[in-house]
């Protein structure tokens, strides 16, 4: 991952310093957040886009496709907008209607695509797709702001700008599947498409047109309600709306069981941050630059709400972060003696791990010349990495059990409470979830999501047997398999693990969603309980429409008010 | 209607776990499983019978004992699936040319994913075969040469493993897709099935976490 050209004085984070979930579950989206890659790739490559067909009623019952063009391939969102009672409307995955259902189709669809499609993605889990589909996914309103927004432009007046400021989007998505699920096509099929070989570029693409399709579903919906007084958007005011995300447990197993494209994610993000740390001066501008995404960042900060206690005291700590941040930068030498290094030991000294992580984030903006290039390692070849060495001496694989789950080796597994969780998986809805051990029956049905004890119990065990090799602790011991594969790629990859009991007590779930959300490039989470957050994703960003005469730089943050531009 | 193979791994995974076995030896298995339907073979036919067969049974009953050149069941008939990542794990062995025999083996079909991963992890040539197949992979590319009734095949007397010198028999070209009857997806949903908790009016709400409204 090293660059010869790159001077690294200063080596990345300690992975015990970073892979912990308190901060992991501070983390902030950054320049190698992946729709940030998906749009420097679309404006790049001259991307166009076209509503290819808009048919929906008075009521927002029908269907329309928007087709994205790249320079080899063309691929559509096809979206079925529905009429959904109040009743039924649900984020959780137990809902069986949504407002809006979508899939990313590779191509352009046919008549008789839409018509099977049709019969299929408004069921999302009850439906099947096929290899043509590349992506499933659904929508409900916001009814706080959906209904306030249709009014107003109804009548010939833009929304209330605070409103639209307090809730983000007027959509919010909750699952978004990829990856073959449903029959759609595996990643493997397209993963060597240069436009899908960073993560995730499919499910960002889809929610990046989704988010104009449901812009333009406002529009007409206030249209087709007065259609002589009608006004649309302002564009200023909706570049403010980004598409919501409600994402619950489903997605927290993730950060477990692909411990090798996680460490690729962390490794990108910390030897980016290790570059523009070991830079041994700053120009100016750079200076400048990264002074105005501070302030930004304070508006970000100040513009984040939540109801949730855990939160709301982080997001205090985060604003008290930026202004001492803003106070230290009205006096602090950015342009000398390894600036950069030396701000990070002041915010590492001054701020909490939310600033801490924002002013990782933040030092990587001025910078994507030198950091960019990074996303080109945060894909995995997860096959690759899976074959166990057999042939490692069982000392060999002691050491490294104590070089990366010392954190693990120091509980004390005998009490309740190191062990308190059972993640499973329910069988009314095969989906991920985390109950107490010692007060549901559910320990018989136990995922392997708590590497920590696992790898405990393999080093006890170790320690007590007369084994020379891996392959003989396999074949007499083979409860051991899962989590001595773990060892050896975490052995391997330094960011791979968590360092942190993840069936704790006291173990947040959010602090897994936040740490994999924003590496999508999500802002404004807000958890509604410890297992279930709400975000926003390219709030501020340019529409398809807009790309080809914008810049898909820097959108990420809110812009400065025009007085101090 | 066709499958993914992400789908196939996930049911093939969680059926072997819900057969009884680790969960290092069942994620195995779905990759195995996965291999095999992209490569055109019945991974999930097999797989299903396997774990009908062998549901109950003992780990130490069906591991193979791995001293010598000739690997069998202490008690009657290895399982492919234990008996694969016990061949990949010694991969090196065979890297140095020496030649292991195994005892009968139930559904031999499944030892195959497992010999082109061992292959591929000691970087040589690796065959096997029994009556009425020959698989060799070298170069992560495999070639094979089977009947339909080899490939099916329930239990084997014999099976070698060694050193290829040659590939022999058709290369296979690898699929995205895989189908899987309704009989055989009956029978690995079931085994699956065992893998998940029974829901109850506290998990409902507390387990996921939700509870509070979403219609605002």
């Amino acid at each position: 991952m090293q660059h010869p050209e790159h001077d690294m004085t200063i080596p990345p984070r300690d992975p015990a310093q970073v892979m912990r979930l308190a901060r992991m579950g501070s983390f902030h989206q950054s320049r190698l957040s992946f729709m940030r890659i998906l749009l420097r790739r679309l404006k790049s490559e001259h991307w166009t886009f076209e509503q290819h067909l808009f048919n929906i009623d008075a009521r927002g019952v029908g269907r329309a496709v928007y087709c994205a063009h790249g320079p080899d391939r063309s691929y559509s969102l096809i979206a079925f907008a529905n009429d959904l009672p109040p009743e039924k409307r649900s984020d959780r995955v137990i809902a069986t209607e949504w407002d809006a259902t979508f899939t990313l189709f590779d191509g352009i669809p046919s008549e008789a695509d839409l018509d099977r499609l049709q019969g299929n993605i408004p069921k999302q889990e009850a439906g099947r797709v096929s290899e043509k589909e590349l992506s499933v996914s659904r929508a409900n309103r916001s009814v706080r702001l959906w209904e306030h927004v249709v009014t107003a432009l109804s009548e010939g007046r833009q929304p209330d700008t605070a409103k639209v400021r307090d809730v983000g989007y007027l959509m919010r998505t909750t699952a978004v599947y990829g990856s073959g699920k449903l029959g759609a096509a595996d990643r493997e099929m397209i993963a060597e498409r240069p436009e899908f070989r960073a993560p995730f570029q499919v499910e960002m693409l889809s929610v990046f047109l989704t988010r104009g399709f449901v812009m333009d579903l406002v529009e007409h919906m206030a249209h087709q309600r007065a259609p002589d007084t009608a006004v649309p958007l302002d564009p200023d005011l909706r570049r403010c709306f980004g598409i919501g995300n409600s994402t619950g447990l489903g997605m927290a197993p993730f950060m477990v069981t692909h411990p090798v494209l996680i460490n690729n994610w962390i490794a990108a993000k910390e030897t980016a941050l290790a570059r523009v740390r070991s830079l041994p001066t700053a120009t100016q501008d750079d200076a400048d630059l990264f002074c105005q995404f501070s302030a930004r960042a304070v508006i970000n900060a100040d513009t984040w709400t939540s109801s949730h206690t855990i939160q709301i005291e982080k997001l205090t700590g985060l604003r008290r972060d930026m202004t001492k941040l803003q106070t230290h930068l009205k006096s602090a030498d950015l342009t000398t003696d390894m600036p950069w290094n030396r701000l990070w030991l002041w915010a590492e000294g001054n701020l909490t791990l939310e600033g801490q992580e924002q002013t990782a984030s933040l030092l990587l903006e001025p910078y994507g010349d030198l950091v960019d290039d990074l996303s080109e390692c945060m894909d995995a070849d997860e096959q690759e990495s899976w074959r166990i060495d057999g042939a490692m001496p069982v000392a060999v694989l002691k050491q490294h059990i104590e070089a990366v789950y010392d954190w693990a080796l120091d509980i004390d597994w005998t009490k309740d409470t190191a062990n308190a969780r059972v993640w499973y998986t329910s069988e009314e809805k095969l989906e991920p979830r985390i109950g107490a051990r010692f007060e549901e029956p559910i320990e018989a049905y136990e995922q392997p999501l708590c590497p920590g004890r696992d790898a405990a119990r393999l080093y006890n065990d170790l320690c007590a047997c007369s084994d020379d090799l891996v392959a003989e602790v396999l074949l007499r011991a083979p409860q051991h398999r899962h989590i001595l594969r773990r060892v050896q790629i975490a052995a391997r990859h330094p960011y791979a693990e968590i360092h942190d009991n993840t069936i704790d007590a006291k173990m947040l779930p959010i602090d897994l969603l936040r740490a994999k959300l924003s590496f999508f490039g999500a802002c404004h989470f807000d958890p509604r309980s410890d297992r279930w957050v709400r975000i926003n994703m390219f709030k501020h960003a340019p529409f398809p429409h807009e790309l080809a005469n914008t810049s898909a730089e820097g959108w990420a943050y809110p812009p400065l008010p025009e007085s101090a531009q | 209607m066709t499958w993914s193979l992400g789908e196939i791994e996930v049911l093939a995974r969680k059926a072997t776990k819900g057969a009884g076995y680790d969960w290092g030896i069942a994620e195995e298995a779905g990759k195995a499983v996965r291999w095999l339907c992209a490569a055109g073979l019945p991974g999930t036919d097999v797989l299903a019978e396997l774990l009908t067969l062998n549901d109950g049974r003992a780990y130490k009953d069906c591991c193979p004992d791995c001293a010598g050149a000739h690997w069998q069941a202490r008690d009657g008939v290895l399982c492919p699936l234990i008996t694969g990542t016990a061949i990949c794990d010694r991969a090196g062995m065979l890297a140095q040319g020496d030649r292991i025999t195994l005892g009968k083996v139930a559904f031999p079909l499944l030892l195959v994913p497992y010999i082109a991963s061992a292959s591929d992890g000691a970087g040589r040539a690796i065959n096997i075969e029994w009556p009425g197949l020959t698989m060799c992979r070298a170069d992560r590319s495999t070639t094979i040469d089977a009947t339909s009734e080899a490939m099916a095949m329930g239990s084997c007397d014999t099976v070698t493993l060694q050193h290829a010198k040659t590939m022999t028999g058709t290369r296979v070209r690898r699929a995205y897709r895989g189908d899987i009857s309704e009989q055989t997806r009956q029978v690995l949903a079931d085994f699956a099935h065992r893998t998940y908790a029974p829901d109850t009016p506290e998990s409902r709400l507390s387990g996921a976490g939700a509870g509070l409204s979403d219609n605002d």
